[in-house]
């Protein structure tokens, strides 16, 4: 019996994974840690509610002592202060692998994000994980993702005595997941900038899920991309995934969206943008090769899967 | 309503019986003579590059009608379909490149091949299979000469092949004009993309003048400017061979007379040329003149050493590309008959 402790368990993501790793042969034993009740969650499963940021969490390691900390727990809305995504992602990330090196714990995997390649024209097709973290340049309401990505990798190399995976995968959709890419094509009538159509890589929620179960099995170490069956342009994801586009003209597109950001309307902030503009698209190899992992779902059952 | 019409054309018919001869008497008209046919226009070196532009767009209106696209149509998707890519269920490969697309992009570019600068190609033959760096020389203020060397690999070469073409940092940022780029298979111009797509067996083609040639003046004209070092590093790196191409013609497409560098970086652009018609008769100065092209492509060079290697010794290879280049260039200008024809 291996134990897991997974933070965000209540998250759409949590649950998948949680419910793949009971089905595994070999037993989990798993525990979770969310700001809310999970209702009907599996028989065994021990669910703490706290705060990353309490005292509390804490205490969960301590009595548990897991052997493996999948921390999917972080704050990827726009809702709150800025300060509370840092404190969340960056602090939060900090104490939970403090914890971790005082506690035993052998493997940690952290979610982290695609977004923090950053979308710049220049960025080549295929970035493989050594390429800087550039959302910073374009997207600074991103950047405590990053940093919460660079604490971790920061920490894989200055305490070997601990597995650490990062793991960055690109758009992740599903009928489960909440990420902000399905919120983006879930929208209706999605804005896109005028005269450009970005190539965008997709992923299914439930070969995501596989993925951090390989991750603990093949208890792979060092920072790799997750990426899904292939690419299409925005345009066809927006259509196949049963939206339609809005094309504006940039000058438009990016006063308006900041106005309706700041009002609370629009989800995501105007420089998020770029997004739409310019591609950022992984290069898969590493993790295929560390853990085998190929994804089971086509692009057209990813799109399939949110349409339901 | 309908009897009195009736009524009254019967009585107007009746009226014509009865007259037994038209009403009205005129002169019989003699039909004048037809003038004899114009002598077509003499095409000699003495005609003047407006006229021979006028004579080119008339010819263009003449040839471009909806038979000749559907044939050329027909034609670029049959050499399209023997081109073997890696498209997904969506009709795109890896690399944005959209087969539809091109096919479109291309029934234009080979109107302007054939048509508008009668392109004449020479050593074809010479684009190996496999992976290849194609390097040529870049003039003519918009990259017409990219499009032209790209046509003819797809239309000449046996079998077919399509050219990924190294593009400025600056195209991807541009609307519409970055998807023109991608969906015909060409990337903006990053180490990590060449590598990507050699290793991928491709045909990458980049110009290492960049904006420097393509944006030079017309005074400058056929000198190659200062080559970069990166596409010899990276032929090291994957172990390619270097295609030279030389393209004649391109230069006199649009001859710059001046580059106002000052006013491009306050615009945010790479470089603007005056050229004789840009901007004097706004968006139709972009218009490239029909010069005729002549593209000679070289046998392939091939380089070993260390990708590593000092900028000094990495350039004497470099120069090598740039003097069989230049040498193409000059002899395909000693051989031309004429600008324009």
């Amino acid at each position: 019996m291996k134990k897991v402790l997974i933070t965000g368990i209540t998250s759409g993501l949590g649950q998948l994974v949680t419910r793949k790793l009971l089905r595994r042969q070999r037993g989990y034993q798993i525990s979770g840690v969310d700001r809310t009740a999970w209702e009907g969650r599996p028989r065994g499963v021990s669910l703490t509610i706290t705060d990353l940021r309490k005292r509390r969490f804490e205490d969960v390691i301590r009595r548990e002592r897991p052997e493996v900390i999948i921390h999917i727990g972080s704050v990827r809305h726009f809702k709150g202060h800025p300060a509370l995504r840092h404190e969340v992602n960056v602090g939060a990330t900090k104490r939970l692998l403090d914890f971790s090196l005082s506690h035993g714990v052998k493997h940690v995997i952290i979610w982290s994000s695609s977004y923090v390649y950053g979308a710049l024209p220049e960025n080549p097709y295929y970035m493989d994980e050594s390429f800087p973290l550039n959302s910073s340049r374009t997207y600074p309401e991103m950047r405590d993702l990053a940093e919460m990505d660079m604490l971790a990798t920061a920490y894989l190399w200055r305490s070997p005595d601990i597995t650490i995976t990062v793991l960055r995968p690109v758009n992740v959709l599903g009928y489960h997941v909440h990420s902000a890419i399905g919120r983006y094509l879930r929208n209706g009538r999605v804005p896109t900038v005028m005269g450009f159509n970005p190539i965008m890589q997709f992923i299914h929620e439930d070969d995501v899920a596989e993925a951090l179960v390989l991750a603990i099995e093949c208890q792979t170490r060092g920072v790799f991309n997750l990426v899904g069956p292939g690419a299409v342009p925005l345009h066809v994801a927006i259509r196949e995934t049963g939206s339609q586009k809005l094309p504006l003209p940039e000058s438009l597109a990016r006063p308006v969206i900041n106005q309706l950001f700041r009002w609370g309307v629009y989800p995501f902030p105007p420089r998020a943008i770029d997004f739409a503009k310019y591609q950022c698209t992984l290069d898969g190899t590493r993790f295929r090769e560390a853990t085998g992992f190929t994804p089971r779902f086509s692009l057209a059952e990813t799109f399939a899967a949110v349409r339901a | 309503m309908r009897a009195p019409v009736e009524s009254l054309d019967a009585r107007r018919r009746a009226r014509q019986r009865t007259a037994g001869a038209p009403t009205r008497r005129t002169a019989p008209v003699r039909a004048l003579p037809l003038p004899p046919p114009l002598p077509p226009a003499p095409r000699t070196a003495s005609a003047t590059p407006g006229e021979l532009f006028a004579e080119g767009l008339r010819e263009l209106w003449r040839q471009v009608n909806p038979d000749v696209i559907s044939t050329t149509s027909e034609e670029v998707a049959a050499r399209l379909r023997r081109i073997p890519t890696q498209l997904n269920e969506y009709g795109n490969d890896p690399w944005g490149f959209d087969v539809d697309v091109m096919r479109r992009a291309l029934v234009f570019t080979t109107l302007l091949y054939r048509k508008w600068f009668r392109v004449e190609t020479h050593g074809i033959e010479n684009v190996p299979d496999g992976r290849v760096l194609v390097i040529g020389n870049h003039a003519g203020q918009i990259a017409l000469d990219a499009a032209m060397i790209g046509t003819a690999t797809v239309l000449e070469r046996e079998p077919p092949r399509i050219l990924r073409a190294m593009g400025e940092y600056w195209l991807p940022t541009v609307p519409f004009v970055n998807l023109l780029m991608t969906r015909t298979g060409s990337v903006v111009g990053t180490p990590k993309n060449c590598i990507d797509l050699l290793n991928q067996e491709e045909a990458v083609m980049a110009f290492p003048e960049g904006i420097r040639g393509m944006n030079k003046l017309f005074s400058e004209r056929y000198r190659l400017q200062r080559f970069g070092f990166g596409f010899m590093r990276l032929a090291l790196a994957t172990r390619t061979p270097i295609v030279p191409v030389a393209v004649v013609g391109s230069e006199e497409q649009a001859p710059a007379i001046a580059n106002l560098k000052g006013l491009a970086r306050l615009l945010g652009l790479p470089a603007l040329p005056i050229t004789l018609t840009f901007p004097l008769l706004g968006p139709l100065g972009l218009v490239p003149l029909p010069s005729k092209y002549r593209i000679s492509f070289g046998k392939p060079l091939r380089f070993e050493g260390n990708p590593d290697d000092e900028d000094a010794v990495i350039e004497k290879k470099v120069m090598k590309v740039v003097d069989t280049i230049q040498g193409m260039l000059d002899r395909g200008l000693r051989e031309r008959a004429g600008i324009f024809f």
